[in-house]
C-alpha cells in the first residue's frame, strides 16, 4: 500500500509556512500523531473519506445556494477532509488578541456614535467616518443595550512566512461560517473516529449554547422571545440560518413575518401577534428597515429602527457596526487599541497602504506587482486586484480606477498565506489557509469559540479563500494542552 | 408558530400526500394496463392529475416518464417533491431532524440524473414501488419522530385535507363512470385493480368477500370508519387535528370548530341510503364545498395575519 503521507511537494510554495510540515520537510511535532493515521492510509481511502463527507453534507442539506444566470444551483461548501492542527500556546494568543481587539473595536463604535474622541483628537480622519457609507447617522446618541454594538464577529487571521498570526479582516457585520465550523467538526468525528478526544481536541459544539444565552443575556426579561431574521431560502447563507435557528431553538424569521404596532416589533404568528424582544438579523443595515434605510427592501420589517431607538427590541449585530469593518478603518485598529485601552495589540494588523494618502498612493501605483489592492467596502474577494497575478492590460485600469477614487481603496503586500495538506485529486497538496475564529460578545464579557474556520483556496496558487470564488474549508482543531 | 411555517408544513404534507396519491394511481393503471388495450384510463389521468387536455405520448412508459419526471409541468412528481421539499428546508426547525433528512433524500434521489437512468432499466411497477417507498418512510418517520404539538396538527390537517379531494375525486370520476360502462364489469381484475389503486383491495375483500358492486365499493371509500383513505376516517381525523390547533393557538373567534364538526356529523349520519337518494354526484359535490370553506377558514384563522 502506498501511504497517503509520500510525496508531499509544496516546492510551489517556496518560503511559506507549512501548517503541518517544517521546512526540512519533517513533520512538526503538532502532527505528529495524526500523521501516524494518515500513513495508515490509503490514497484510496481517503477518497472514499472524501466522498463520504460529500453525501454527509448533501444529505444533511448542508449547501449553499450559487447564481448564474438567475438560476440558482445548489452546491455543497468543498469540504477538505484533513484537520488543521493549532497548539494551545498560540490558541491563547489568539483568543486574547481577539478579545482585546473586539473590546477596542466595540468602544471604537459607542464612541464614533456618541462623543467622537477619537475624531477629535486627530486619531483617524474624519472624513474616513463620516463620508463613509457604513456610518449611519440614524445610531447617532442612541444608548444600546448593555452598550454592545459586536455580539458577533469573525475575525480574518493568516500565518506568516514566519509562523506568526496577522489580522487580515474584522467581519463584525454578519460573518458567515460557522455552522460550517460545527459541521466539518460533525464530519470529522465520523472520518477519524476515537481520535479526537485522543488528541485532547476542544470542543466547538457549544457555540449554538453560548450564542443563546448571550443573546439572553442583552435583555432583563425571564423568557425573551429571540429570533432569527433571515434574507430567506434564496440567501446563499440560508444553512446556517437553519441551522443556528435549530440549535438555538429560535425562531426562523424573514421579513414578511415581523410587523411593527405602535413602536413593537411582532411576529405573525398562528395564533396572532407574538411581541419579539431580540432579532439576531442576518441582513445587512440597508435592507433592515424600508422606512428608515433603502426604500425598495423587501426584506426587512417597515418601523424596524423607530421600536430599536424606542428600546423596545434588540438588533444583533448592532446597525452601524460596518463603520469599523471597514478595510481602511482597518488600519486603525492598533491606534484604537493603544488609545481606548492603553494596551499594545496582542495580533498585529498587515502594513497596510491608504490611497488617499498621495505618498502611499504613488509607492502603491510603482509597486503595485507586489501589491494587492481592494476596495475598502468591498467583501467576499470581489474587486480587489492581486498584482502578481494580473496583466498589464487589468492592471493600467485598476489603477484608472484608483486615481479616480483614492479614498475608496488600501493595498497591502502579497501576503503570505500559510499553506495546510490537502486531499486533492488523488493526493496531498499544500493549499493556502486562512482561519476565521468566531466570538461573542454579550453580558457576560467576549468568548471565542475554541476553533474556527479554516478557508481554503483550493486552485493551485491562489489566495483567494472566499467561498463565492472557489474556496473550501476544513476542520480546526485547537489542541486543549 | 409562525403563520407563514405553519403554512408551509400544511403544504409540504399536501404535496407528499398527493404525490403518494399519484404514485398508487399510477401503478395501478399500469397494472390494469397490461390486461386490457385501452389507452383511455392514461388519458384520463393526464387530464385530472396533470391537466394535459391531448397528449401525444402513446405508451405507459412514456406517460410515465412524464408524470414522474417532467419539470414543466407543475403537478408531476419530481415538481410536488421539490416543493414539498423546499417548504421542509424552510421549517426544519419545527419538524423532527428524521423528518428532514428522509425528505431531502427523497429530493436528492430524484433529482439525480443516474435515478433518471435507473428508471429506463427497470421494471415500471418496481420502480413505482421503490418511489412508494419514501412515502413509507416518510408517513413512518413522522409517526415515530414528530411530536405531537403544532407542527404535526399542521402536517394533518394538510394530508387529510388533501386525502378527502382524492377520494372524493375518486368517488366523483371513478365511480361514477362505472355506471355508463358496463363491458368490464364482470371482470374481477377490474375491481381489483380499480381498488387496489385507492389501497382498499384487501380491506374490501375482507368486508365484502369476492362479490363485487358499485354500492359496496361507495360505502368503502365514503363511510368506512376503518379504512384510512375513506371520507369518513379522514373527516374525523381532520376534525381532531382542527381541535387541537384551536387548543395550541387560541385565534381569534372563528367557525373552523362548527365547519369541521358539522362535516363529521353529517358523515357520522350518513348510509348507503341516504348516499343514494342525494345521489353520488350531490354527496361528493355537497362534501367539496364544505371542505373549500373549511380551507378557506384555515387560511383566514392560521395562515394569514391581518392587521387590525
Amino acid at each position: 500500500m502506498t501511504s497517503s503521507l509520500t510525496n508531499y511537494d509544496n516546492r510551489a510554495y517556496f518560503g511559506k509556512y507549512d501548517e503541518m510540515y517544517a521546512q526540512n520537510n519533517s513533520i512538526r511535532p503538532l502532527y505528529k500523531q495524526f500523521s501516524k493515521i494518515l500513513e495508515k492510509l490509503s490514497i484510496e481511502d481517503l477518497n472514499k473519506m472524501h466522498e463520504f463527507s460529500k453525501d454527509f453534507f448533501l444529505n444533511q442539506g448542508v449547501t449553499f445556494t450559487v447564481y448564474n444566470d438567475k438560476e440558482g444551483v445548489e452546491k455543497i461548501f468543498p469540504f477538505d477532509i484533513i484537520p488543521r492542527i493549532i497548539n494551545n500556546k498560540e490558541w491563547i494568543k489568539i483568543e486574547e488578541g481577539i478579545k482585546q481587539r473586539i473590546k477596542a473595536l466595540n468602544l471604537f463604535i459607542k464612541d464614533i456614535y456618541h462623543e467622537q474622541f477619537f475624531l477629535k483628537d486627530n486619531k483617524i480622519p474624519a472624513d474616513l467616518i463620516i463620508s463613509n457609507p457604513n456610518y449611519l447617522r440614524i445610531m447617532r446618541r442612541l444608548n444600546v443595550p448593555k452598550d454592545i454594538y459586536t455580539h458577533i464577529s469573525g475575525i480574518d487571521l493568516v500565518r506568516d512566512e514566519n509562523g506568526d498570526f496577522f489580522v487580515l479582516e474584522d467581519n463584525l457585520r454578519t460573518p458567515s461560517g460557522v455552522s460550517y465550523m460545527l459541521e466539518n467538526r460533525e464530519i470529522t468525528r465520523r472520518l477519524f473516529p476515537n481520535f479526537i478526544p485522543k488528541q485532547k481536541v476542544m470542543p466547538v459544539s457549544n457555540y449554538p449554547n453560548m450564542l443563546y444565552k448571550e443573546l439572553k443575556s442583552l435583555v432583563n426579561k425571564k423568557n425573551p422571545v429571540i429570533v432569527l431574521l433571515t434574507p430567506g431560502l434564496f440567501n446563499s447563507a440560508y444553512y446556517e440560518h437553519t441551522a443556528l435557528a435549530r440549535l438555538m431553538g429560535v425562531e426562523l424569521v424573514e421579513g414578511n413575518d415581523l410587523v411593527v404596532e405602535n413602536n413593537m416589533v411582532y411576529m405573525k404568528t398562528a395564533g396572532g401577534l407574538k411581541v419579539v424582544d431580540i432579532i439576531y438579523r442576518r441582513i445587512d443595515d440597508d435592507y433592515l428597515d424600508p422606512l428608515n434605510f433603502k426604500s425598495e427592501s423587501i426584506l426587512g420589517v417597515a418601523g424596524l429602527m423607530d421600536c430599536y431607538r424606542q428600546g423596545n427590541v434588540v438588533i444583533v449585530n448592532a446597525p452601524g457596526t460596518g463603520i469599523a469593518d471597514d478595510k481602511a478603518v482597518y488600519t486603525y485598529v492598533p491606534e484604537m487599541i493603544s488609545y481606548y485601552l492603553s494596551e499594545k495589540p496582542i495580533l498585529d494588523n498587515i502594513k497596510t497602504f491608504q490611497l488617499s494618502n498621495n505618498d502611499e498612493k504613488k509607492y502603491v501605483i510603482e509597486n503595485i506587482q507586489k501589491l494587492v489592492v481592494k476596495r475598502t467596502d468591498g467583501s467576499g474577494g470581489y474587486g480587489m486586484l492581486i498584482g502578481k497575478d494580473a496583466s498589464d492590460e487589468e492592471i493600467s485600469l485598476y489603477i484608472k480606477k484608483i486615481k479616480s477614487e483614492p479614498d475608496k481603496y488600501i493595498a497591502q503586500p502579497t501576503l503570505n498565506l500559510s499553506t495546510s495538506p490537502c486531499f486533492i485529486k488523488d493526493s496531498l497538496k499544500p493549499r493556502c489557509v486562512d482561519l476565521r475564529p468566531f466570538a461573542i460578545y454579550g453580558a457576560n464579557g467576549i468568548k471565542v469559540c475554541p476553533g474556527g474556520l479554516t478557508r481554503i483556496a483550493l486552485k493551485e496558487g491562489s489566495l483567494v479563500v472566499n467561498s463565492s470564488q472557489g474556496g473550501g474549508s476544513k476542520d480546526t482543531w485547537i489542541l486543549k494542552e | 408558530m409562525l403563520s407563514r411555517v405553519a403554512n408551509n408544513l400544511f403544504w409540504m404534507d399536501r404535496y407528499m400526500e398527493r404525490s403518494y396519491g399519484l404514485l398508487n394511481l399510477m401503478k395501478a393503471n399500469y397494472n390494469s394496463t397490461l390486461d386490457s388495450e385501452d389507452f383511455s384510463s392514461w388519458e384520463t389521468i393526464m387530464k385530472s392529475y396533470m391537466g394535459v387536455e391531448h397528449t401525444e405520448k402513446n405508451t405507459a412508459l412514456s406517460i410515465i416518464d412524464f408524470m414522474v419526471f417532467d419539470r414543466s409541468n407543475n403537478n408531476t412528481l419530481i415538481n410536488m417533491v421539490t416543493s414539498a421539499r423546499e417548504n421542509a428546508r424552510s421549517v426544519q426547525e419545527h419538524v423532527s431532524r428524521e423528518i428532514w433528512l428522509s425528505i431531502n433524500k427523497y429530493f436528492l434521489d430524484i433529482s439525480n440524473p443516474d435515478f433518471y437512468k435507473s428508471f429506463k432499466h427497470k421494471d415500471p411497477i418496481d420502480f413505482i414501488n421503490e418511489l412508494i417507498q419514501y412515502h413509507h418512510i416518510y408517513y413512518s418517520v413522522a409517526d415515530v419522530t414528530q411530536e405531537r404539538g403544532n407542527a404535526y396538527c399542521f402536517m394533518n390537517v394538510g394530508k387529510y385535507l388533501e386525502r378527502i379531494l382524492q377520494s372524493i375525486d375518486f368517488l366523483n370520476v371513478k365511480v361514477d363512470s362505472l355506471k355508463t360502462m358496463n363491458n368490464n364489469l364482470n371482470e374481477s381484475y377490474f375491481w381489483k385493480n380499480l381498488l387496489v389503486s385507492i389501497g382498499g383491495y384487501q380491506l374490501y375483500i375482507k368486508t365484502y368477500k369476492s362479490i363485487f358492486s358499485i354500492d359496496n365499493i361507495i360505502e368503502l371509500i365514503s363511510l368506512n370508519e376503518f379504512f384510512p383513505r375513506s371520507i369518513k376516517f379522514s373527516v374525523n381525523k381532520l376534525y381532531t387535528h382542527v381541535m387541537r390547533l384551536e387548543k395550541f393557538n387560541k385565534p381569534h373567534e372563528n367557525n373552523l370548530n362548527f365547519m369541521a364538526g358539522k362535516l363529521r356529523n353529517q358523515l357520522k349520519y350518513s348510509n348507503l341510503v341516504s348516499i343514494k337518494k342525494q345521489g353520488l354526484k350531490n354527496f361528493a359535490y355537497e362534501i367539496q364545498l364544505q371542505l373549500n370553506d373549511i380551507s378557506n377558514e384555515i387560511n383566514k384563522v392560521y395562515f394569514y395575519q391581518i392587521i387590525s
